[in-house]
């Protein structure tokens, strides 16, 4: 046999240029079409499920190169071959539109994959982000999920508490196993983070919409305007249901406790975020929610909230500098949307720590103090270097500041319920991800902290695996 | 779900009452929470508070003030047997629901609508309460519903003068409620003082009843978002320390709370809420003739 020829460099998608993308909230990336999706699907060497370190590298274990297979089979038939790669991708998971996206993929499935070894590891998130959006386009993901709805008759009955990553995950996969999903949800819209943080320009909400319908179609009711621990308590959910999976997030904003807090014009990256994505602010007055952009933006971080903080300020019109109070290779934020911020002109200053919020006589903030920082040697336990103040100041002009220096777990839910909990708000769960509430699970950020919307879906994937075994061992038992 | 208006009406200048179907929250809501509403596909969140509810039929009762454009859309716009699309709640902390004593519980304009489930549940507890209502004339709410269900209700109205503008004569309103307060503290003992209103009426008041040493709560009303504690829209400094008002309150200790910072943070939209509430009636003008 022939050995297989090695196309060492990725084939591109193509990009909406800067000039453009800068004035409008629409997509950025373009994606592939069917024909350089085959391409790309080509280079795949094929490692043999068992073992293909691709499959390992993703939290939910799609079969990967089973996928690409399907695509490559029936390259002179598209319609058929987006049907059968969706339906071993939907095997695992079933929201490739939204992870084709927004994971992370250089840190889980590609970072693994064999051809990056030799070239550029295969370009797993856009395939598979074209599987789903060709079979949206054409309707085939309606036909295909026919074969996923299961007979629920008398199999029980599961509250999902949130309905971000993690509690979509946990709901359609408890779906797919035939069980009635309740998901109860505090916003008026599902979607978590993916709604009101990540902006239109990576994740269009048509897209998200209809993933999110797929929920519908598969039996699952969403509640929406339920905050549970206030519209309804998890000892009052215990009652009608055989289980329930909290998946309430990270949603709290860490403030920075220095001088100026209150002044006006300084957002927390979740308000800013929730105004522009889930109220669409940048249609006001076409919408009714209102944001407050001045010239001059300055975001504090350098996570993928900051960049998106970042890059949706620019698109309202301002000049945007980051301030980290770290080095350019500390930065947390998708090394793509580090390059999409700095080609669309967001400016990065290194090493600032902020020390002050000033304000003008209108109590409005109009600059920034900062500490500058000096990098050591030593690094701390996420191998970062660490850093020591220097004694010197600057001082940034802002008349408006963006802070996304972290989130934290909410407390409503956990206040209100009892439940054991870290010491940085974080849910206690076992091996199994169950709570210290017998028949409560929980997953993604709520016992994660801030994390990724992947590896959220893979608890959320996890949990519905326990879920269904501690359903099944107390009917058996009883 | 759906929350349908059962009931729609006008109960007194620039003042509406909607009955809304919403068992969700007429089954949990405790005096001194809140809901979120959201009326309309391109609306705003807006805080507002369950006035009345009846826990087996499931409705809850909202008054609001027409202020601004949502508040309008909303009066001009739904009519009875429409639906709200969006009522998220109940939220915030419940009031304290304890034997003070002898309270003074204060409204100014329509904030005495959130006054009135909480005096109510005070007095049945075995309060002595009373209930100060300032507002403008035309502006009267609840006045028999607060006659009913507490000690005492004293209504003071002033005058709108149509030759002054308005922030003139809401000035004469906030004279009248600090003459009102102090005149009623300095002939009787009070326990403790209540208020509901704007923050810049609610730092007078403050500024008097601190003069008598006696303690306050105050129902504070920063800009809310969500209204679960994700963003810190509604963020104010009590103590000296950061809260959300949304999850940590609404109700502080006035004594406690920067007062500045929090009437300056009530503003910080008030051009784009002009330009909103501008574009609408012109719409309205425009659409209507």
């Amino acid at each position: 046999m022939a050995r297989p020829k090695l196309i060492k460099e990725r084939v591109p998608t193509p990009e909406r240029p800067v000039e453009e993308r800068i004035k409008s909230f629409v997509e950025v990336n373009l994606g592939y079409d069917f024909a350089s999706a085959v391409k790309e699907a080509e280079r795949c060497i094929q490692c043999p499920p068992e073992y293909a370190p691709c499959i390992k590298g993703c939290p939910v274990h799609i079969n990967i190169p089973g996928f690409l297979k399907a695509l490559r089979e029936n390259a002179d038939n598209p319609d058929e071959a987006v049907k059968n790669a969706l339906r071993v991708i939907w095997n695992d998971n079933t929201l490739p539109a939204v992870t084709g996206r927004v994971c992370p993929q250089e840190e889980q499935c590609e970072a693994p994959c064999v051809m990056g070894k030799v070239g550029d590891p295969i370009n797993i998130g856009k395939l598979e982000r074209f599987v789903a959006d060709y079979a949206r386009e054409k309707g085939i993901d309606e036909e295909l999920l026919g074969e996923f709805i299961a007979e629920t008759d008398g199999k029980g009955k599961v509250a999902v508490v949130g309905a971000g990553p993690a509690g979509l995950t946990c709901a359609l996969e408890l779906a797919k196993m035939g069980y009635k999903v309740t998901i109860f949800e505090a916003l008026h819209e599902a979607g978590g983070v993916l709604m009101y943080g990540i902006p239109e320009f990576r994740l269009p909400k048509d897209i998200l919409k209809t993933e999110l319908d797929k929920l519908e179609k598969l039996g699952v009711e969403v509640k929406t305007n339920y905050i549970v621990g206030k519209t309804v308590t998890v000892e009052e959910l215990l009652q009608e249901y055989d289980a329930a999976f909290i998946s309430t997030g990270a949603g709290t904003p860490k403030l920075l406790n220095i001088p100026g807090i209150l002044l006006d014009r300084i957002y927390s990256a979740n308000e800013f975020l929730t105004r522009v994505n889930l109220m669409k602010a940048y249609k006001f007055p076409e919408y009714d929610t209102p944001i407050a952009v001045g010239k001059k933006v300055i975001v504090i971080g350098a996570g993928n909230t900051a960049m998106d903080a970042a890059r949706s300020a620019l698109r309202l019109g301002a000049e945007v500098t980051i301030a980290y109070r770290r080095g350019r290779e500390d930065m947390t934020a998708r090394i793509e949307e580090i390059a999409h911020a700095e080609e669309e002109g967001v400016k990065f200053e290194f090493f600032l720590t902020p020390v002050e919020f000033i304000g003008d006589e209108n109590g409005k903030v109009k600059a920034v103090k900062f500490m500058k920082m000096r990098p050591l040697e030593e690094r701390d336990s996420r191998g970062k270097r660490k850093i020591e103040p220097t004694g010197e100041y600057v001082t940034l002009e802002a008349d408006t500041v963006i802070i996304a220096i972290g989130l934290e777990p909410n407390k409503i839910l956990v206040e209100a319920s009892g439940f054991e909990t870290n010491p940085d708000g974080t849910l206690v769960v076992d091996e199994n991800l169950m709570t210290s509430i017998p028949g409560v699970f929980a997953g993604g950020d709520a016992i994660r902290g801030e994390a990724t919307v992947i590896l959220a879906m893979g608890d959320g994937k996890k949990a519905a695996k326990a879920i269904d075994e501690y359903i099944r061992s107390r009917r058996a038992n009883a | 779900m759906s929350y349908k208006i059962l009931e729609k009406k006008e109960i007194a200048m620039r003042n509406i009452w909607y009955r809304i179907h919403a068992p969700h929250v007429a089954k949990k809501v405790q005096p001194g929470q809140f809901v979120i509403v959201r009326a309309f596909k391109n609306g705003e969140r807006i805080p507002l508070t369950p006035v009345m509810w009846d826990r087996d039929e499931g409705w809850i009762v909202l008054i609001t003030f027409i202020r601004g454009r949502t508040t309008m859309r909303m009066a001009s716009e739904l009519k009875e047997g429409d639906e709200l699309l969006n009522v998220a709640g109940p939220l915030g902390n419940p009031a304290e629901m304890e034997k003070f004593g002898k309270v003074l519980a204060i409204g100014a304009y329509t904030g005495i609508v959130e006054v009135y489930p909480i005096a109510r549940a005070w007095q049945e507890l075995g309060n002595d309460v009373t209930t100060l209502h300032v507002t403008f004339e035309p502006m009267v709410v609840l006045k028999d519903e607060l006659e009913e269900a507490v000690g005492r209700h004293v209504l003071e109205t002033v005058p709108i003068d149509p030759n002054l503008d308005f922030p003139t004569n809401m000035k004469n309103v906030t004279k009248r409620l600090t003459e009102k307060v102090r005149e009623l503290l300095e002939k009787e003992e009070y326990d403790m003082v209540f208020m509901v209103g704007p923050a810049g009426d609610q730092r007078a008041v403050f500024n008097v009843v601190k003069e008598f040493g006696i303690p306050m709560k105050s129902d504070l009303h920063p800009i809310m978002v969500d209204g679960t504690g994700m963003c810190g829209a509604c963020r104010v400094t009590v103590g000296g320390e950061v809260k959300f008002a949304c999850i940590d309150g609404p109700e502080f200790d006035a004594y406690q709370v920067n007062w500045d910072e929090l009437i300056a943070r009530s503003g910080y939209y008030t051009d784009m809420e002009q330009r909103a509430m501008q574009e609408y009636m012109k719409a309205l003008q425009g659409g209507e003739q």
